[in-house]
């Protein structure tokens, strides 16, 4: 008897466990994470903060736009020194303009066009739901980690774990993962923040790497605002005036 | 000693700025677009050069003196842009001044680089007219299709360069498919008396275009230039990823009825008239330890063959020993007149190839670039190698030590210039 009250302890569990993970639709939950970062279509500005072990920085403010799944461009403003510089992304594709250069010239996601952890992948992001696809979904108390696995080679990191709050859903920590599962780096997002039209998000994303020990990056977010641009904005004609979108 | 510790105070200052900053933060008013910019560079740059004393460069340049061993060069430079923007409407300029000081004495040279307006109504058409860059090719270190550029210094590539004045239009079109983006570029180029005049012959109005497409992940551009100033030519060019971090370009230049001025070891000249058929192809490749090859060849249908090459530099050799023994100089000025525009020009010769390698912050220090730069003279087998550091830790300002050895035998391209090796210190600031 005793035996028998076991068994049927055990299935009730599981019957009562396999619906709450069965509800956890993984690929859904990933898009609801994209939508609440970030409109589909929009505007923002961000500055850029390398920070050295002894406490010294560089700063880099950019305007960025963004439009659909796969096409976003960045211009910077400051410092002097790169004022101008421009940054395009179609799927991908990207391109790096430097005014002095005169014309565009292909860039790779891993380079970085700033110096630091944070490289061109990071800097002209796109949703996650359009490079990655969600392989499990745990559950870590208030938490879900999301186990994430890039959708092809071009892809800057072959797999993501991303914690999520469950009640926000939004990230707040993600580790970057080489296929053989070496951390490349980690996000960690913070700072919540009402930007208006309903999208309350963190403000800022701090990272550190382990191949860049005592060093620091921070991406401060500013003016996220859901905007609509022409497609002939996302080209390499264009990436000269990106800042004519300024308005 | 005097220039080291002028540096060696620099350098402190420069760190003490960088300390005396303070704690992070994002003021919005940062964000706020203003009608107006104003801004520029200011750069300094002193170079040591050791001479060859047998080369013919050296013999053409300094036959009438002796600068006995090393000679050092100050330049600096200094430029300012600015732009006003109102709705549509944009002005902007770019001016550039160069001050050199060296053995011969001082220059100092200012013009305007750029100076334009631009209307963009839509993000669909822009208008500009005045003077500007059009940097037109997918090379890094030669561009066979910039029709409408000066041409780079493939030891300085990135350096900005003075436009020309012209009207052009930029029209896009975006689309779903392989085909995502077709772009066209008209422009008008008036050549007359202080108008373009270096660009060729004068008083002609002349015709420049540029399709752009991106076809299959494909950057393609179809160049034309027509017009009395310059025999009519062609372009094609291209940029592909083929990986994540593999990328091939190539540019293909037809020019037709291409006259090529050259002379004989005695100094008369000849012209050779041919279409010329140059290209350029290469590739830039990214390791996963972040080290960036570039790599180009180039062939240069307009150049001069080692045997052109050869009479040149026996032509100079005649004229400093007739100088040496009847003490005029005419045959030799006639050769420096030659050297100004066609034989003295960067990589004049015809089959060259590029090699770049640079580290991006290796050791963990963030900023920090070295890099090493071959450019060999296929035809004669000279060479130039040049390693060099950047520094970019700062912000506005950039730090950068390079040198350069120029290796090759007698006759040869790097050979007969007129030094061996040469040792630059760059420091520039932005504002």
């Amino acid at each position: 008897m005793r035996d028998i009250l076991k068994i049927f302890y055990i299935l009730s569990i599981l019957i009562i466990s396999i619906p709450a993970y069965a509800a956890i639709d993984g690929a859904q939950l990933l898009v609801q994470i994209d939508r609440n970062l970030n409109p589909e279509s929009y505007e923002m500005y961000r500055k850029l903060i390398n920070v050295e072990p002894d406490g010294r920085k560089k700063e880099y403010t950019l305007f960025t736009v963004k439009k659909g799944l796969d096409k976003v461009a960045a211009v910077f403003l400051a410092p002097a020194s790169e004022k101008g510089r421009s940054t395009l992304r179609l799927g991908d594709n990207m391109w790096l303009y430097i005014p002095n250069v005169g014309k565009p010239i292909r860039i790779t996601s891993l380079q970085s066009v700033i110096g630091g952890i944070f490289n061109n992948a990071d800097i002209l992001s796109l949703d996650y739901s359009a490079e990655y696809d969600v392989e499990k979904v745990d559950e870590k108390g208030s938490e879900f980690l999301l186990y994430l696995k890039a959708k092809n080679k071009t892809v800057a990191y072959d797999r993501l774990k991303m914690w999520v709050d469950k009640n926000k859903k939004l990230p707040t920590k993600i580790e970057c993962l080489t296929e053989a599962g070496m951390l490349i780096k980690t996000l960690y997002f913070k700072d919540h923040k009402d930007f208006g039209e309903g999208l309350v998000r963190p403000s800022v994303i701090e990272t550190d790497s382990p191949l860049y020990r005592g060093y620091k990056s921070i991406m401060i977010f500013a003016k996220i605002k859901k905007k609509n641009f022409r497609d002939e904005a996302f080209t390499l004609t264009f990436m000269p005036n990106i800042d004519f979108l300024r308005r | 000693m005097k220039i080291l510790s002028v540096l060696l105070n620099l350098l402190i200052l420069l760190t003490t700025l960088a300390y005396g900053e303070d704690q992070y933060k994002f003021d919005l008013s940062e964000t706020e677009k203003k009608p107006y910019h104003f801004g520029g560079y200011v750069e300094f740059r002193p170079i040591v050069f050791w001479p060859d004393t047998n080369a013919t460069q050296y013999k053409l340049n300094y036959y009438k003196r002796d600068p006995g061993g090393n000679t050092e060069e100050y330049n600096a430079k200094l430029q300012f842009e600015g732009s006003y923007e109102k709705e549509a409407a944009r002005l902007y300029f770019k001016t550039n001044t160069d001050y050199k000081n060296y053995y011969f004495g001082e220059s100092e040279h200012s013009n305007l680089y750029e100076g334009y307006a631009s209307l963009k109504p839509s993000a669909s058409l822009k208008v500009d007219a005045g003077k500007r860059t059009f940097k037109w090719g997918k090379g890094y270190a030669w561009n066979p299709v910039a029709f409408i550029d000066r041409p780079k210094d493939p030891n300085d590539p990135e350096l900005a360069l003075e436009g020309y004045i012209a009207l052009s239009a930029d029209y896009i079109k975006s689309f779903e498919g392989p085909l995502k983006t077709i772009s066209f570029t008209p422009v008008v180029l008036p050549v007359y008396d202080h108008v373009n005049d270096n660009l060729g012959q004068s008083n002609n109005l002349n015709f420049a275009g540029k399709l752009y497409l991106l076809f299959y992940d494909t950057d393609i551009d179809l160049i034309v230039f027509t017009g009395g100033s310059k025999t009519t030519r062609y372009g094609l060019d291209f940029s592909r990823n083929i990986t994540t971090n593999l990328e091939v370009h190539g540019e293909f230049a037809y020019i037709r009825d291409y006259q090529k001025n050259f002379i004989d070891s005695n100094g008369n000249s000849f012209l050779s008239e041919y279409d010329a058929r140059s290209y350029l192809l290469g590739i830039r490749y990214l390791t996963t330890i972040y080290t960036t090859y570039i790599f180009e060849y180039y062939h240069n249908a307009a150049g001069f063959t080692e045997g052109e090459m050869k009479n040149y530099n026996s032509f100079i050799d005649k004229g400093y020993q007739s100088y040496l023994s009847t003490g005029n100089d005419a045959v030799l000025q006639k050769a420096a007149n030659l050297t100004t525009n066609t034989y003295g020009m960067p990589n004049p010769m015809s089959n060259y190839l590029y090699l770049r390698v640079s580290q991006q912050e290796p050791f963990d220090i963030l900023y920090f670039t070295p890099a090493i730069t071959g450019i060999w003279n296929v035809d004669d087998k000279s060479m130039t190698i040049s390693p060099e550091i950047l520094y970019t830790r700062f912000t506005n300002w950039e730090l950068r030590l390079k040198a350069m050895f120029l290796i090759g035998g007698k006759d040869s391209e790097f050979g007969e210039k007129q030094n061996d090796y040469r040792l630059e210190f760059r420091v520039g600031y932005y504002f």
